[in-house]
This record gives C-alpha cells, sequence and structure tokens, in this order.
C-alpha cells in the first residue's frame, strides 16, 4: 500500500494540487475574513474600548463620590460647631437678662421703699406741725385768760376750773 | 489515506481528485462553521459567539506568545484560519473516509504531502515577503542568511529548505501514519470475521481518540512554527 503511493508519486507529481490548495486557501482567508474575523475582532475591540471607558467613568464616579462625601462630613462638623455656638450664645443672652431683670427689680424695689420712708417722714413732720400750732394756740389762749382775770384765789379756782371746762368743750368741739 | 489516486489533468495541469475534494470539503466545513459561529454578534456575547472568541483568544494567544506588541495583531487571520483549517483537515480523516473503486473521495487532505507542502510554501512565502519588505532586499539577505556569522551562509540557505521540508513533513507524516494504522485496524478487523472484529473495535476507539489529539497537536504546532518563521523574519535577531 505505502509502496504503491510511493511509486505513484514518484512516477507524477500533480502539482496542480499546489495551485488548488493555495487558491483554496486564499479564498478561505477572504471569505473568513470577510464573514467571520473581521465582525468578531471588530466587535472585540468595541468591547475592549468600552470596557476601558466604562472602567474610566467609574473611576470618575467614584472619585465624585468621595468628594461628595467629603463635603457632607466637613458640612456635617460645621453644623455641630454651629449648633453649639447657637446655644451658648443663648445661654449667655438668657444670663445677661437675667443679671439686667434682677438688678432692675432691685432697683425699683429701692426706689419703692425710698418714696415710702420720705412719706413717712412728710406725714409725720405734718403731724409734728399740727401739734406745734394747736399748742402755741393753747398757750395763747391760756395766757389770754390768765391775763384778762385778776389774780384772786377764789378768780383763779374758778378761772381753771373754766379753762378745764373750756378745754373740755374745746376737745368735744375737736 | 488511500492507495488509489484519481488524477485528472485540466489545461495540461495534472490534479489529484482524490486529494482535492476533501481540501474542499475542508474548507467548506471552516467556512461554513465560522459563519454559523458568527452569526448575531453582540457586544455582551453570549453561545456561539462565545465559542468563536475563544478560538481567536487562542489563535492570538499563540502570536503573542512568538511576536507580543502591535506587530503580530496583523497576523491573526492568517493564523485563525490556518489553525482551523489545519485542525478540520486533521480530524476529517478520522470521521469520513469515503472510497469509489479503491479511489479515496473524502479523507484528511493533511495526509497529502503535496496539501502540506502548499500550507507550509503559502507560510515560508509570507514569512520572506514580509522580511523583505519590512527591510528591503539587502537587510533581508543579511537578516536571514548572514545574520549570526557570515561564513554559515551555507547552512543558513539549507537552514531555510529543512524549515519547509520538516514543517510540511511533520504534519504530513503525522496524520498520514494516523491514518494508514487505522486503516490497518479496520483491515485486521474484517480478516478473520467475528473473532478479530471484537478486539478490533476498541482498538480503533483507542486509536482515532489518539488521532483526534495528535491532530489537534500538529495543528497547534504548525501556527506555532508559522509564527515562529514569521517572526524570525520580521525581527532582527
Amino acid at each position: 500500500m505505502g509502496l504503491t503511493f510511493v511509486l505513484g508519486a514518484a512516477t507524477g507529481v500533480e502539482w496542480g494540487d499546489m495551485l488548488f490548495y493555495a487558491v483554496l486557501f486564499v479564498v478561505l482567508l477572504a471569505l473568513i475574513k470577510h464573514y467571520a474575523w473581521g465582525p468578531v475582532t471588530d466587535m472585540m475591540e468595541k468591547r475592549a474600548t468600552k470596557i476601558a471607558n466604562d472602567l474610566d467613568s467609574a473611576e470618575e464616579a467614584r472619585k465624585n463620590a468621595e468628594q461628595v462625601e467629603e463635603q457632607r462630613v466637613s458640612a456635617l462638623k460645621d453644623s455641630h460647631a454651629e449648633a453649639s455656638q447657637i446655644i451658648e450664645r443663648a445661654r449667655k443672652n438668657g444670663e445677661q437678662q437675667k443679671t439686667t431683670i434682677v438688678a432692675d427689680a432691685h432697683g425699683e424695689a429701692q426706689a419703692l421703699k425710698d418714696t415710702a420712708k420720705q412719706d413717712i417722714e412728710r406725714e409725720r413732720q405734718d403731724a409734728l406741725e399740727g401739734v406745734k400750732n394747736d399748742v402755741a394756740e393753747l398757750s395763747l389762749e391760756i395766757a389770754s385768760k390768765v391775763i384778762s382775770k385778776n389774780l384772786q384765789m377764789n378768780d383763779q379756782k374758778a378761772l381753771i376750773d373754766s379753762y378745764i371746762e373750756g378745754l373740755g368743750k374745746q376737745n368735744e368741739v375737736k | 489515506m488511500n492507495e488509489g489516486a484519481s488524477v485528472q489533468e485540466f489545461f495540461g495541469i495534472p490534479f489529484n481528485i482524490s486529494n482535492d475534494l476533501p481540501g474542499l470539503v475542508a474548507a467548506m466545513i471552516v467556512f461554513f462553521t465560522m459563519l454559523w459561529l458568527s452569526r448575531r454578534i453582540q457586544l455582551k456575547p453570549s453561545g456561539r459567539q462565545n465559542f468563536i472568541e475563544w478560538i481567536i483568544d487562542f489563535t492570538n494567544g499563540i502570536i503573542k506568545s512568538t511576536m507580543p506588541g502591535k506587530e503580530g495583531s496583523k497576523f491573526g487571520l492568517l493564523i485563525f484560519t490556518l489553525f482551523s483549517f489545519i485542525f478540520v483537515s486533521n480530524q476529517l480523516g478520522l470521521m469520513f473516509q469515503v472510497d469509489v473503486n479503491d479511489v479515496g473521495y473524502i479523507q484528511s487532505p493533511t495526509a497529502n504531502a503535496m496539501t502540506t507542502m502548499t500550507l507550509a510554501f503559502i507560510v515560508l512565502l509570507t514569512a520572506h515577503f514580509l522580511g523583505v519588505k519590512k527591510f528591503g532586499f539587502k537587510g533581508y539577505f543579511k537578516n536571514t542568511y548572514l545574520s549570526p556569522l557570515p561564513f554559515l551562509l551555507p547552512l543558513s540557505v539549507l537552514e531555510e529548505f529543512t524549515n519547509f521540508l520538516t514543517l510540511a513533513l511533520r504534519l504530513y507524516g503525522n496524520i498520514y501514519s494516523g491514518e494508514v494504522l487505522l486503516k490497518l485496524i479496520y483491515q485486521f478487523g474484517k480478516s478473520f470475521g467475528i473473532a478479530s472484529f471484537i478486539p478490533a473495535v476498541p482498538l480503533e476507539i483507542i486509536w482515532q481518540g489518539f488521532s483526534v489529539f495528535i491532530g489537534s497537536i500538529q495543528a497547534y504546532v504548525f501556527v506555532t512554527l508559522t509564527m515562529v518563521y514569521i517572526s524570525q523574519k520580521v525581527e532582527k535577531e
């Protein structure tokens, strides 16, 4: 079997086969390029670029998110500080208000006390004045009565009596 | 593999039909398979597209291993087609053997030295052409024949012929011997009736499996060496 093949090959070389296979292979190359290789590799290329783009955009999105997160954290910190500041200020205001109110009240009470004292003093003064006037009047009356009568024992007695009587009458009138 | 051959002459050129027909069949199988695999291409691959992309990645990987960088990417189509054609050719004769009047019409095209020599010739012609194109004829000559030491010129010239012959005959020898042994086991199975048929079946199955393995390996080796020869020509040593 092998011998016949070798003999056959030796007697005549079918060099047409070479032409046939060369043409066949070139045609196969062209067909595969047009129908299979081209579209598939194009799509693979497209996918590679798309993946690269996606990776880039994902990286960008990650960076953005990080930035936003940072901003959020700093804003939160700021708001904490602001809140404590506001509370501090309010407390200070309250303290201040309290002291002023207490001071005002103290002042007012003092003023009221003072006026009351002054009123009392004036009243007392007025009363004393009135009493003094009465005493002077009485003394004048007594003196006039004493001068109008003679200085007799009997008369004196009568005078005192009348005076006392008069006093009683005066008091009743008063 | 069959001893008979149907030689026809067209325009005074002898064609071996029992070698050309299986080549045509293998090429058609490759083309229609790839056509079927590459329909409905999507950005997000699924099903068949995954398979063809896996093959493309595999052949691109062969290129990358010998010629890393952008330069190798233009050989993608050549290596892809060469690999799929040789692979299908190697397996074709393991599945179908059609003989008419002792003349085989369907067998492995690569079980014929003419086929493998043509393929090797295409490959080496491409390699030399690219070498000349890249460095100019002078640079190519220097790079290829005077490269390590000028006085090795005869050896370098001889090397080009042995490259061609080994590339072609390695593939041919492996596939041809595989088919010869398949045929021998088949004849052994027929020879003593049932007594030889039963032991022949597992033997045939085992040898077919091994031939599938050898056919795959040889397709891989052929395209790997193709890339090696091309890179030798287009890269300065």
